[in-house]
């Protein structure tokens, strides 16, 4: 059964990355955020790092080699741009950060792509040792899944042309409003925003066409992915700055490995803490002066 | 989101499913024979005509001529009313109507080709006009010996409608992302029970092909 | 028919052919195969297009593809040797087709001439059925019912008998000599001597694409003049 169920998830992967294959993507380039850091961010590699207790982390340890699932179709957070291997953005700095932290240096850590349909169960069958994916933690996923974290609020946002007068979700009223098909900004605007117009894709990057053409009138999803497209796209757009709804990103844990979830947790907690986490943010998002960092939920 | 709601959005889905299908199933039967007719017809316009659009559609990938239907008609300020969602629908169902039509055609031609000679020499012998002949006596004869494969050929549209979630239309597939959004822990179970879906919608379609073709028979 | 030539590539399959039928005349076209006979009766309504020459109908020329060929087409009546009924509808459907389509006559009328017709051609009790539910001479019959149908003023008859099994000829061969003798102007490519015996105007004797000798039945049959008639006659004649 667990074979079988590989082979599904893997075939999952093939469906909906074939479905995503189809956006016209620029190349992206990190966002010039804050100017101070155009560098990327280096994190010093904790050699002694010993997380025994942990089977995943053993056993990485053993392999040399350090499996996190990411996204490779967000701007801005977890991304591969057009003639690169290596994904970039926000939550790639993030499984940097925890993974030196755990003693693995960058060229220790394997990216591979994961997307909503098969997080979970990359995680449950170890084709993943963790998940850094805009994942945003919540009961149904904490039945099969552990969090740590989160390292990020996310909140539900706008992002609209720079001369827009929507200055918030109760102006989409007759608007028409784009997001990704099945996603849970789009079933949030067909349920608490009924009067605005829902139009859905598969991948972010038709919306922001559509935006560009004046098709759509916004596009809405986690603001870090909204702030991605803005840098990208830099004078064009804007995003509106009021997020009306919480998505707190976790790190995502092979289920009842709490040594690993402590681990994780402390790293987290240290980045934030010495700065490291602020230069990810400016790094790949842009000036992080008015984002709050997170509380870490130790469950 | 329990189990109850999950079924409704599934049923949900599964309904955005089959209004395309049957749109669209309508859409290409008829544009399938109209290719068709000029297919075979003596008029070198026609047959050059639909030949060429059966070869530049039929061997374009579907995503592609959704792509063109999606954002091409639009830029043209093609559009069939105000709301995007019914645009989006209409765009859809004319993309997997060009797209499946010139499969019907070219299934329907081979039809034809097994159609004996006599029986359009007796049309035209009655004094039937070619027009008639092919809506009287080939066309239903041919429609008749291409049931299966014309089921196959229906089946695949029924599949491709899943690519039309990726422009604005609501069905199975968006419900499948939707509930693995909601429920991360039943992804398996999800995908599942998708594949169910148009696997019961598939075999329902088989059965009604099977139908037809012992209906409809005909005896040489 | 006037100086009617027709070429299949290199092959010569109608040489020279003049041919004059009148009103009411029944007239018989026999030959060994090969000989041009049913290539020269396809061409009368244009299922066989020639390559020169002329052939009118009624003193109107034959037109090309169309709407008035297709006109043409509906008063001439046509029975081909396969029969050629429509498989996939019914015996009276068959026989409605053409007056329903090109004639215009309602369904009503359509089927009540279609059933006198069925009737005198003696299968009107197989009107439900479908033609491979029927004998090869209930078939055929039903065939001349479809071309009757119209109200041709011509019937072509494509070697009508050949493809039937003997018991089954007679009952063909009947419907045609009735008709032959209501008036009907018929023309008619078989084998059936005894059929040009009874009910032929003319015998007309082809081969290899010309036509050979044109004669009366009684004098052709006892005394041929060519001597690839006599050959022709001698071959079939001795058994």
């Amino acid at each position: 059964m667990k074979k079988l169920s590989i082979s599904i998830a893997s075939a999952a992967v093939g469906l909906l990355v074939l479905g995503g294959c189809g956006q016209g993507g620029t190349p992206e380039e990190p966002a010039e955020g804050g100017g101070e850091s155009q560098a990327a961010p280096e994190y010093p590699v904790n050699e002694n790092a010993d997380v025994a207790d942990s089977k995943t982390w053993q056993a990485a340890k053993d392999a040399g080699e350090l499996k996190v699932g990411v996204k490779f179709d967000q701007p801005g957070l977890g991304n591969v741009s057009t003639g690169s291997d290596q994904p970039e953005g926000f939550d790639i700095e993030i499984a940097k950060m925890v993974g030196a932290e755990l003693g693995f240096a960058p060229d220790e850590i394997k990216f591979t792509e994961t997307v909503s349909a098969n997080r979970e169960p990359f995680l449950q069958q170890g084709n993943v040792d963790m998940v850094v994916a805009t994942y945003t933690i919540n009961d149904e996923r904490k039945k099969v899944v552990d969090f740590a974290g989160p390292y990020y609020v996310a909140g539900q946002d706008l992002l609209v042309a720079a001369d827009s007068d929507i200055a918030g979700p109760e102006d989409l009223a007759g608007k028409k409003v784009c997001s990704v098909d099945g996603s849970t900004p789009a079933q949030n605007i067909e349920e608490k925003y009924k009067d605005a117009e829902l139009v859905t894709y598969d991948t972010y990057s038709k919306c922001v066409t559509d935006l560009q053409s004046g098709s759509v009138d916004a596009v809405t999803t986690d603001d870090a992915i909204l702030r991605g497209y803005a840098a990208q796209f830099e004078g064009e757009f804007k995003v509106v700055g009021k997020p009306f709804t919480e998505e707190p990103y976790g790190v995502g844990l092979p289920k009842d490995d709490k040594a690993l979830r402590d681990a994780v947790n402390d790293a987290l907690q240290k980045g934030m803490d010495d700065g490291k986490w602020t230069e990810a943010f400016e790094y790949t998002l842009g000036p992080a002066d008015d984002v709050k960092m997170p509380e870490i939920d130790r469950y | 989101m329990d189990l109850p709601e999950l079924l409704r959005l599934f049923f949900s889905g599964m309904w955005g499913t089959l209004e395309l299908f049957f749109v669209a199933l309508i859409g290409s039967f008829v544009l399938g024979t109209i290719l068709a007719g000029m297919r075979v017809s003596p008029t070198p316009v026609l047959r050059i005509a639909a030949s060429t659009y059966i070869n530049v559609v039929r061997n374009t990938p579907l995503t592609l001529v959704m792509f063109f239907c999606a954002f091409g008609l639009p830029f043209l300020d093609i559009r069939f009313g105000a709301s995007s969602s019914f645009n989006s629908f209409i765009y859809a169902s004319i993309a997997l109507t060009a797209y499946t039509a010139c499969f019907v055609a070219e299934t329907l031609k081979s039809g034809i080709a097994t159609i004996p000679v006599g029986q359009a020499e007796a049309a035209r012998a009655v004094g039937l006009t070619f027009g008639q002949t092919l809506g009287e006596v080939i066309l239903p004869q041919a429609f008749r010996t291409v049931i299966p494969p014309l089921g196959s050929v229906i089946i695949a549209m029924l599949k491709n409608t899943s690519i039309a979630s990726a422009f604005n239309n609501r069905e199975l597939i968006s419900a499948m992302r939707n509930a693995i959004e909601l429920r991360g822990d039943l992804v398996i179970p999800i995908l599942f029970g998708t594949a169910l879906g148009y696997l019961l919608l598939a075999l329902i379609l088989g059965r009604v092909f099977d139908y037809l073709e012992r209906k409809l028979v005909i005896l040489r | 028919m006037v100086d009617v030539e027709k070429h299949y590539g290199d092959f010569h399959a109608l040489k020279h052919v003049n041919l004059d039928v009148q009103h009411g005349e029944v007239v018989v076209v026999i030959g060994p195969s090969g000989s041009g006979k049913s290539t020269l009766c396809r061409t009368i309504n244009r299922l066989e297009t020639i390559t020169s020459g002329t052939i009118t109908i009624d003193g109107k020329e034959l037109p090309a593809e169309g709407a008035e060929l297709a006109a043409l087409r509906s008063d001439v009546g046509m029975v081909f040797q396969s029969f050629n009924l429509f498989s996939h509808k019914t015996i009276l459907e068959n026989v409605t087709l053409g007056p329903i389509k090109v004639r215009k006559l309602s369904r009503a009328q359509a089927e009540e001439q279609a059933m006198t017709l069925l009737e005198r051609v003696g299968v009107a009790h197989q009107a439900d059925k479908y033609p491979a539910q029927l004998s090869g001479g209930q078939q055929q019959r039903v065939a001349i019912a479809r071309a009757l149908a119209m109200k041709p003023k011509v019937m072509l008859f494509d070697e009508p008998t050949s493809a039937l099994d003997p018991e089954m000829i007679n009952e063909v061969l009947d419907v045609m000599v009735e008709l032959a003798k209501d008036g009907m102007t018929m023309v008619v490519v078989t084998h059936e001597m005894g059929f040009a015996r009874k009910a032929a105007n003319r015998v007309v004797f082809m081969s290899d694409g010309e036509i050979v000798e044109v004669d009366e039945p009684e004098e052709f049959f006892t005394n041929p003049k060519s001597d690839r008639a006599k050959d022709f006659l001698s071959k079939i004649l001795t058994h």
